[in-house]
């Protein structure tokens, strides 16, 4: 994934000729906003963010046969074909500066609509923004489950919250142990900032209501320099399931000095996060053979639904890498978001939000294990259900919910 | 853990404490290093422990190469010198990082398998990561060979008089400039070595040098400036507390123990457990 | 004291005076909210930036943990908000009071350090208030507070979309931070501190009269930043304590400071207004690239700037009046 100043200059260059022939067949095009960390710490999430919505506008825009919304013909046929344009702004993950950038792609690019934002943080600010300016927002990756709890008229997220995670793993827990196999007493193990926070709620809860013992519930800073104190408390707790609810960085050091400290969890079940991160894989894969993480996306779709597979070479072929939890997210985000565009015939962020809240897209038009899209009044997608893989043999296979799965679960993991 | 605070502290006590410079892009010096290991080893193939002398090198030249371009004129600052030199370096730090992402990309990287990765010793049931003990015997080395070195050799003695009196070791014939940019290419050959021993250990990216930095301040400042042996002390008291507190306090208050250790020392003894300034 | 002392502070307020009055109008003309943005964070960041002025400027206590304060009045407006429906203008006051208490309280054992040990304590006292508060549930822990927004009220000070009422509170604010450097400069204290600076014995005589002149700077310095955390609050209406009391945040709070003219009445103004839309202009138009250019443009800019001219821009401008002060 090397982008050269020059294949930038040639890409300018290139839409600057298109321009005025857009202009001239009277087409206009319709403008979205993305708000992601492009500088700091998250900055590769942003980065990667930007190849999925390229391949998404790619589909849309140009004539593809794919069974997703928008993919045949050229452009929105509801605006006359108009064909989408995106323009990114940078948060560097700080909410004051999502804010400014989401009032500047508002008032100064004329976006119809917004997508984000990887941070939590970030989207709270984001979305109160377009709140005040009634242009729709739509979550395509954040999971904090406060967020669609604030009555804002204009927020939507198509894929699930932490709270819906967590369930889908604890469900999977029930089924292992109804199985016989050992998974009574956990282990939480979550970063400080909003994500862990929010993760380990939900876990806490959901294991006091399904009679689990959380024998360990260390929360640590994100980004420390050191986890063995906090992995020699894991190890001395020794639950029969560990639950990490870790970005890349923290969730490499951890995977590191368990290694160092010789803990060797039962089984790992994730909240996926940096452990559905390649990065992660490439750095401490060998000692990750077995681990689960909940995920919203699963190439093992492929099998059943072959678009799933091409859309990831289309992806992976601007970008390097398959599609993961994040860019699926993103891709569908941008799908659903031209879709409501679409039915609306309008670029007026009233309209959008109507047909935003009017959508029913089944699940065989999306590239997720989804029943189907379809928001509640608080604008979120009930009916997204998260899926559980396995590592295995240095790459992901589903195990989980069986309707999905296309393997058994190797428990306790190797 | 705490030697390697010390590890990486040391480079820091050179700069910071014995030439009384604030270099606020420390943690992108470590960084820096890190890259430059994990591609030896990537590309080369060249194990951490034998590309640490080059990560060494490249930070010498680095160091030496900022005192020079930099600091020379922070330093000649006539009005709140300390304030030049912060942020003189706290906008090189922010270059550096922008840099880093720029040509390295903002990917998370590790070192696979290296020789001493992944691995342990076990002595009585308490397991000693082979890396760790590595860095730590690195850092006593660092440390005694440091202090032999400004105690015992004329540059030693040279450095510590341009500090005190810039003025008279001139007249004397010192280059003050050599002399301090030396200063600096050992300090960053120091952390040359840190980061090399930390890649086999740690992730790298670009702003990893931001989880480090501020404990080597307080590592320094609570020896004291002007005190190698008190970096070293400052290394194993911040790694014992940190251990300590973590048993006591919830994990993610782990650093409160350090910093109020930190205020505690220097409110008894204002200049630190050893220093001299 | 002398003729030519007085004749200078006295063209220095009419200055501001001016200069306030030409701020007041330029919303009338400049409409777009994204610039309007731009204007209250650099109104803001000179207010920020001129209060820590006071304290590690003129008082010569170099503070990089000034976040605590910033942070502090932040929460404490949006605690008292949204849990017991206090009304942002007292827990405006409230957060200065307690920042202020706090800054006194600190100030007493760590202004017997000195240089780098007092910088790196006042670091470290800040990241400790930060754990603390990431870590307190009650205070929404690292969730943050989302300060609910229904319409436009000035008894909440809250606005949908105006930006004008945050432009004058902060042009409010950045003129009382101002105006405050301006009496003091002429004041016991200020004297007290000049003669410090200039000649070291003297301190020793001054001892105890300065020690609690520099607590006075510290209270002053701690209220008025918070005021701004206060503003902050309402004007993000959202906090989180990565944002509003981490380490970054107590140096671009100082950084306006010591780019402009460190210790100098005009230095924090002239160096917000040009730092802080170049911040902000760098981020929109460079930074949507995701490889980093607006941060080494950002950080060059700070590197030259600092070094080109160590004693602040404001050097550029007011050379002979520098002369004048000798």
């Amino acid at each position: 994934m090397t982008i050269t100043r020059r294949d930038v200059l040639l890409g300018a260059t290139a839409a600057a000729a298109l321009l005025p022939l857009a202009a001239r067949a009277q087409t206009s095009e319709v403008v979205i906003g993305a708000t992601y960390p492009l500088s700091g710490s998250g900055a590769q999430v942003g980065v990667d963010a930007q190849r999925a919505f390229e391949t998404a506008i790619d589909i849309i825009n140009n004539d593809q046969d794919f069974e997703l919304p928008l993919a045949k013909g050229v452009g929105l046929p509801g605006l006359g074909g108009a064909k989408i344009r995106i323009v990114y702004a940078d948060t560097q993950g700080d909410p004051q500066k999502g804010r400014a950038e989401a009032e500047r792609l508002i008032t100064q690019e004329k976006v119809s609509a917004i997508l984000g934002s990887y941070q939590s943080a970030v989207a709270v600010t984001i979305s109160q923004i377009c709140e005040r300016y009634q242009i729709p927002f739509m979550s395509a990756d954040n999971s904090s489950p406060s967020l669609h709890r604030r009555g804002l008229k204009y927020y939507f997220r198509a894929s699930p919250h932490d709270e819906m995670f967590s369930a889908g793993m604890f469900d999977f827990l029930d089924a292992m142990k109804k199985k016989g196999a050992k998974a009574q007493t956990l282990a939480l193990f979550h970063e400080d900032t909003i994500f862990g926070t929010d993760s380990a709620n939900a876990q806490t809860k959901l294991a006091t209501e399904r009679g689990y013992k959380i024998v360990a519930d260390i929360k640590y800073r994100a980004n420390s320099p050191s986890l063995s104190a906090e992995v020699q408390q894991l190890k001395a707790a020794n639950a029969d399931v560990l639950m990490p609810s870790s970005y890349t960085t923290d969730g490499i050091l951890l995977v590191k000095t368990m290694a160092e400290l010789g803990y060797k969890p039962n089984a790992i079940v994730a909240q996926a996060a940096g452990f559905s991160e390649k990065a992660l894989y490439d750095a401490v894969g060998d000692k990750l053979e077995g681990a689960i993480t909940r995920g919203s996306f699963s190439l093992d779709l492929a099998a059943k639904r072959p678009m799933v597979g091409k859309i990831n070479d289309l992806f992976k072929a601007k970008s390097g890498k398959d599609l993961n939890d994040n860019t699926s997210r993103q891709f569908m985000a941008m799908i659903i978001m031209a879709d409501a565009i679409n039915r609306a015939k309008s670029t007026d962020g009233e309209k959008i939000r109507d047909a935003l809240a009017a959508t029913e897209m089944s699940g065989e038009q999306t590239i997720m294990p989804w029943k189907r899209v379809k928001f509640d009044e608080s604008g979120q997608n009930n009916d997204a259900d998260p899926v559980l893989l396995q590592y295995v043999g240095g790459k992901f296979v589903t195990i989980f919910p069986s309707q999905a799965a296309v393997a058994e679960p190797i428990w306790p993991m190797k | 853990m705490g030697l390697l605070y010390g590890l990486i502290a040391v480079g820091l006590a050179l700069i910071f404490g014995l030439m009384d410079v604030v270099n606020f892009a420390h943690g992108e010096f470590l960084m820096l290093a890190m890259y430059v290991t994990f591609f030896l080893f990537t590309f080369f193939a060249i194990d951490p422990l034998l590309s640490a002398p080059l990560a060494a090198a490249a930070l010498f030249v680095l160091g030496a190469a900022v005192y020079l371009v930099i600091v020379r004129f922070a330093m000649r600052a006539k009005a709140n010198v300390g304030m030049v030199q912060i942020f003189a370096t706290f906008g090189l730090a922010i270059v550096m990082r922008g840099l880093a992402q720029l040509f390295f990309t903002a990917d998370y990287r590790s070192v696979p398998n290296s020789w001493l990765g992944g691995k342990t010793v076990s002595v009585a049931g308490i397991f000693l990561p082979q890396p760790q003990l590595f860095g730590a015997l690195v850092a006593i080395a660092a440390f005694g060979g440091l202090y032999l070195f400004i105690n015992r050799t004329d540059f030693g003695r040279a450095l510590e008089a341009t500090r005190e009196d810039p003025g008279a070791v001139a007249l004397v014939g010192i280059d003050k400039n050599r002399v301090f940019a030396l200063g600096w290419g050992l300090g960053g050959a120091l952390v040359g070595l840190a980061g090399a021993i930390m890649a086999t250990f740690f992730y790298i990216y670009p702003d990893v040098g931001a989880s480090f930095a501020l404990i080597a301040y307080v590592t320094v400042a609570l020896g004291g400036f002007g005190s190698v042996f008190g970096a070293f002390a400052g290394g194993i008291v911040v790694g014992l507390v940190e251990a300590t507190t973590a048993l006591i306090l919830p994990p993610s208050l782990k650093s409160v123990g350090i910093y109020a250790v930190y205020l505690l020392v220097v409110f008894i003894r204002p200049r630190g457990l050893f220093g001299s300034m | 004291m002398d003729k030519q002392f007085v004749e200078r502070r006295r063209r220095d307020l009419i200055t501001a005076a001016g200069l306030a009055a030409v701020a007041a109008i330029v919303p009338l003309f400049v409409k777009d909210v994204y610039v309007q943005n731009i204007m209250v964070l650099t109104l803001m960041y000179a207010a920020l930036s001129q209060s820590w002025n006071i304290l590690s400027g003129y008082c010569g206590q170099i503070s990089l943990g000034h976040a605590l304060y910033f942070g502090l009045g932040a929460y404490t407006t949006a605690l008292l908000f949204t849990k017991f429906g206090v009304l942002p203008w007292f827990g405006m006051i409230a957060g200065g009071l307690i920042s202020a208490a706090i800054a006194m309280a600190l100030g007493y054992p760590c202004f017997r350090l000195g240089g780098h040990y007092f910088a790196i304590a006042t670091i470290v006292i800040a990241e400790i208030g930060l754990l603390l508060i990431q870590n307190w549930d009650w205070a929404g822990a690292a969730l943050g507070i989302d300060i609910p927004v229904r319409g436009d009220s000035w008894l909440k000070f809250q606005f949908t979309r105006s930006k004008l009422p945050y432009f004058y509170f902060a042009l409010v604010l950045a003129c009382v931070a101002w105006f405050v450097t301006w009496w003091l400069e002429d004041s016991k204290w200020g004297y007290w501190w000049r003669a410090v600076k200039d000649n070291p014995q003297a301190a020793e005589s001054l001892g105890v009269v300065v020690f609690n002149s520099k607590m006075g700077a510290a209270a002053v310095s701690a209220f008025l930043v918070a005021v701004g955390g206060s503003f902050y609050a309402q004007f993000v209406s959202y906090i989180d304590p990565g944002s509003v009391m981490g380490f970054q945040f107590s140096l671009l709070m100082a950084l306006p400071a010591v780019l402009g003219g460190i210790g100098t009445l005009w230095g924090p103004m002239l160096g917000a207004v040009i730092l802080i839309p170049i911040t902000e202009l760098t981020r929109s138009y460079i930074g949507g690239s995701g490889r980093g250019v607006d941060l080494i443009v950002y950080g060059a800019l700070i590197v030259l700037i600092a070094l080109a001219r160590p004693e602040g821009l404001v050097g550029l401008f007011s050379r002979r009046r520098k002369e004048a002060t000798r």
